[in-house]
């Protein structure tokens, strides 16, 4: 099976090794994947702003640039639920809806992919731990995929999976949000990380790099220990694959 | 936007947010309610989403052909004894009630809850005119005697604990110090009992106006709205365009979808349902039954291909109860009447984009209050498009929108954003820049505007972003 990986913009500036870790998650289980080389961003931070006209030429871009009949697959939630569903919105009663519905059927988060398509199973080579899952709410609610990602990690026989209390609540992110009310979404974060404090575990794990940005770095700021990880990152290195 | 107006948001965001003992207060009555909330739903509802979908549908169908609906209404309602009014913005509204009350010399009127009424300012009318409008309801009753404007659509003063309730009847009514809710209770009824003993005029909001019977459904917990509409010789009742619906099945679909998303409960205790004014040979009710219908630019909303699903608001505040930002600042720092999810939606549209717009930012986009809306109004959806107008690519419907100034750094910003998004060579080499920069850019991240508001809060993270060259180095990854 041929498949397209977008490794979105966070992904190729910040989380390299998480693409890395993701790609080879996908070719153990034989797929053949291919690296658009010119490939850039979903598109989000202008349509989240508003500016639909810069988004609609990002986004036609994106799905010139990955024409075809393979699945396309991305390791974040968010810029699923942006390729997947908002595309699909952003072009409504245009000429190219139509496309922005093919698009859309070929649009998988990886933990989807992963659990629903390929039906993974993992063999847990890791010590006995504890973790909680950080929900991204574009994934939640948007993507809706989440239920992927926690049966993989539900799956590693060594891994306990502790809920958190405000799972559904926003840690404050919200892309260009976090920068333009950076004293409300302090506050947002500041209570995820409490809520996090409160289950303890080793790991906060989420598939959502700004959500790590974001809950790392304010963890890292106000002196919390609890380690956080890419979902994808998390499983290569319970299941051995070096990143 | 003009500077000076979003920097009164950011001061009173600020304000807000540093302030304690608000906080502790709206998250734990926020828990409580979405917690009330959740598990009314699981335990009693077979199939609430069916029930969700059901609301919307007929809300949609009933905007749909609201002119038809308010002139039946209109017609039925008279037919019934009721004397209907059209106000098309506040003022009319306003004048509408000054109107009566000169009419029979009435100096006092005696409120119920009503949003709209909040709305139109007619406090603030009444009280420049030497009137004199007394509040109700409990949470009204609160803030009123502090001066402030309600804080949420359903609870006015959730912003106040029961000590802090206690404090301020006994600062401005005399009453002992009490925190006991039965006792503040009994506080505000006895000071009430003797308004209530000889009132002229009651005013009320509406929950529901059903066109095929001419008749209005009010929904309360204290038993006041009752007393409001029925002991006085006249009553007014303040009422949006958007409340009018065909039928009483209707209205009962939506009551059931309003109370367990309001407050948890099942049921309200009270559901007055007025269908006349008092009639030959009964006992009791006003003699004379005003119904004001409100426009205040909805229908200018109603005409918008998406906006006009915002007129599916039954006001139950649930959006509010689940939304992450309004549990961290409340109500006021709204700036609005009508704050949090549905306020961003409606107030830019009812008052003008140009006064209202940096309330759109308010918002991190998360979703939950579509997710919980129980009519499913598109909420974040619908703030995103507002962002839209607020940048010039809207549909350009929305009023004040002309006049809303331009953030023009945030367009460049954007545009170059675009042209390096669709640009491979240009991207690649910000990507290779970024990762030479890495050790550099934590030095220079206090100048880099975003940045800097970033990392206040938060370290830098260690930017790795040479994912080209390592995946074009990977074993059988088609690197094209
Ligand atoms: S928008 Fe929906 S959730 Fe919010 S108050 Fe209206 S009906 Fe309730």
């Amino acid at each position: 099976m041929r498949v397209y990986f977008f490794g979105t913009c966070i992904g190729s500036m910040v989380f390299s090794n998480t693409c890395v870790n993701a790609i080879k998650l996908l070719q153990r289980e034989g797929a053949e994947v291919i690296f658009k080389k010119d490939q850039t961003c979903c598109g989000q931070p202008s349509y989240n702003s508003g500016y639909y006209e810069e988004s609609k030429k990002v986004a036609l871009y994106n799905m010139e640039l990955f024409k075809g009949s393979e699945p396309i697959i991305i390791p974040s939630g968010s810029c699923t639920g942006m390729m997947k569903v908002d595309y699909i919105e952003l072009f409504e009663g245009t000429e190219h809806e139509e496309q922005a519905r093919k698009f859309s059927n070929r649009i998988y988060e990886l933990s989807e992919f992963l659990d629903k398509v390929l039906q993974v199973k993992y063999n847990d080579l890791g010590e006995k731990t504890k973790v909680t899952w950080h929900s991204n709410c574009h994934a939640l609610r948007v993507a809706k995929c989440i239920d992927s990602a926690k049966n993989l990690i539900r799956s590693l026989k060594n891994v306990e999976l502790i809920e958190l209390e405000r799972e559904e609540e926003c840690c404050g992110f919200g892309g260009t949000f976090s920068i333009k009310e950076p004293e409300i979404s302090n506050a947002m974060v500041s209570q995820k990380i409490k809520d996090i404090q409160s289950r303890n575990v080793e790991y906060m794990l989420s598939a959502d790099a700004g959500c790590l940005l974001n809950i790392s770095g304010a963890m890292q700021k106000q002196g919390v220990n609890v380690q956080t990880m890419h979902l994808y990152d998390f499983i290569a290195q319970r299941i051995g694959i070096r990143g | 936007m003009s500077e000076a107006l979003k920097q009164k948001y950011h001061n009173i965001v600020s304000q807000k947010l540093e302030d304690k003992q608000l906080r502790k207060n709206l998250l734990s009555v926020m828990d409580t309610l979405k917690g009330n909330r959740k598990k009314l739903i699981a335990s009693r509802f077979y199939d609430w989403e069916a029930l969700r979908e059901q609301g919307k549908t007929l809300k949609q169908k009933n905007l749909a052909k609201l002119d038809t609906l308010l002139e039946k209404f209109e017609s039925k309602a008279k037919e019934n004894g009721f004397i209907v009014h059209w106000a098309k913005n506040s003022d009319e509204a306003n004048n509408i009630v000054l109107d009566i009350m000169r009419k029979n010399n009435i100096n006092k009127i005696l409120k119920g809850k009503s949003m709209a009424s909040e709305e139109t300012h007619l406090n603030a009318f009444l009280k420049a005119r030497g009137l004199n409008p007394i509040e109700t309801d409990l949470g009204e009753i609160i803030i009123q005697l502090i001066d402030e404007p309600p804080v949420h659509i359903v609870a006015p003063a959730i912003h106040k604990n029961r000590y802090q309730i206690g404090e301020i009847f006994r600062d401005k009514l005399g009453a002992p110090l009490e925190s006991e809710p039965e006792k503040l209770n009994e506080i505000a009824r006895t000071h009430l009992r003797k308004e209530f003993k000889d009132f002229k005029l009651g005013l009320s909001g509406v929950n529901f106006a059903i066109a095929n019977e001419g008749a209005i459904w009010l929904l309360e917990n204290e038993g006041n709205g009752r007393m409001s509409t029925t002991a006085c010789d006249i009553h007014v009742a303040f009422c949006g365009i958007e409340k009018v619906i065909e039928t009483f099945e209707e209205a009962s679909i939506l009551n059931a979808l309003l109370i367990p998303s309001a407050t948890g409960a099942p049921v309200t205790c009270y559901n007055n349902i007025i269908t006349s004014p008092r009639k030959e040979g009964e006992l009791d009710g006003p003699k004379e039954v005003h119904i004001i219908i409100l426009d205040n630019n909805r229908s200018n909303m109603l005409k918008d291909s998406h906006y006009y699903r915002a007129l599916s608001c039954i006001r139950c505040g649930t959006c509010l109860n689940h939304c992450p930002v309004y549990d961290k600042i409340g109500g006021h720092a709204y700036l609005s009447t009508y704050p949090g999810p549905i306020g961003e939606v409606i107030s830019p549209q009812l008052f003008g984009l140009n006064k209202f717009s940096p309330m759109l930012d308010l918002c991190s986009l998360c979703g939950r209050c579509s997710e919980v809306c129980p009519v499913k109004i598109p909420l974040a959806e619908l703030i995103r498009d507002l962002r839209s107008e607020r940048v010039g690519q809207g549909r350009k419907g929305v009023v004040g929108t002309d006049s809303s100034t331009q953030n023009k750094a945030e367009i460049k910003a954007m545009q170059s954003f675009m042209q390096i998004a669709t640009n491979p060579k240009k991207w690649r080499l910000l990507l290779a820049m970024a990762d030479f920069l890495s050790p550099l850019s934590k030095t220079f991240a206090p100048l880099i505007p975003g940045l800097k508001t970033w990392t206040k809060y938060r370290e830098l993270p260690k930017l790795n972003g040479n994912l080209h060259q390592k995946v074009s180095k990977m074993q059988g990854v088609i690197y094209e």
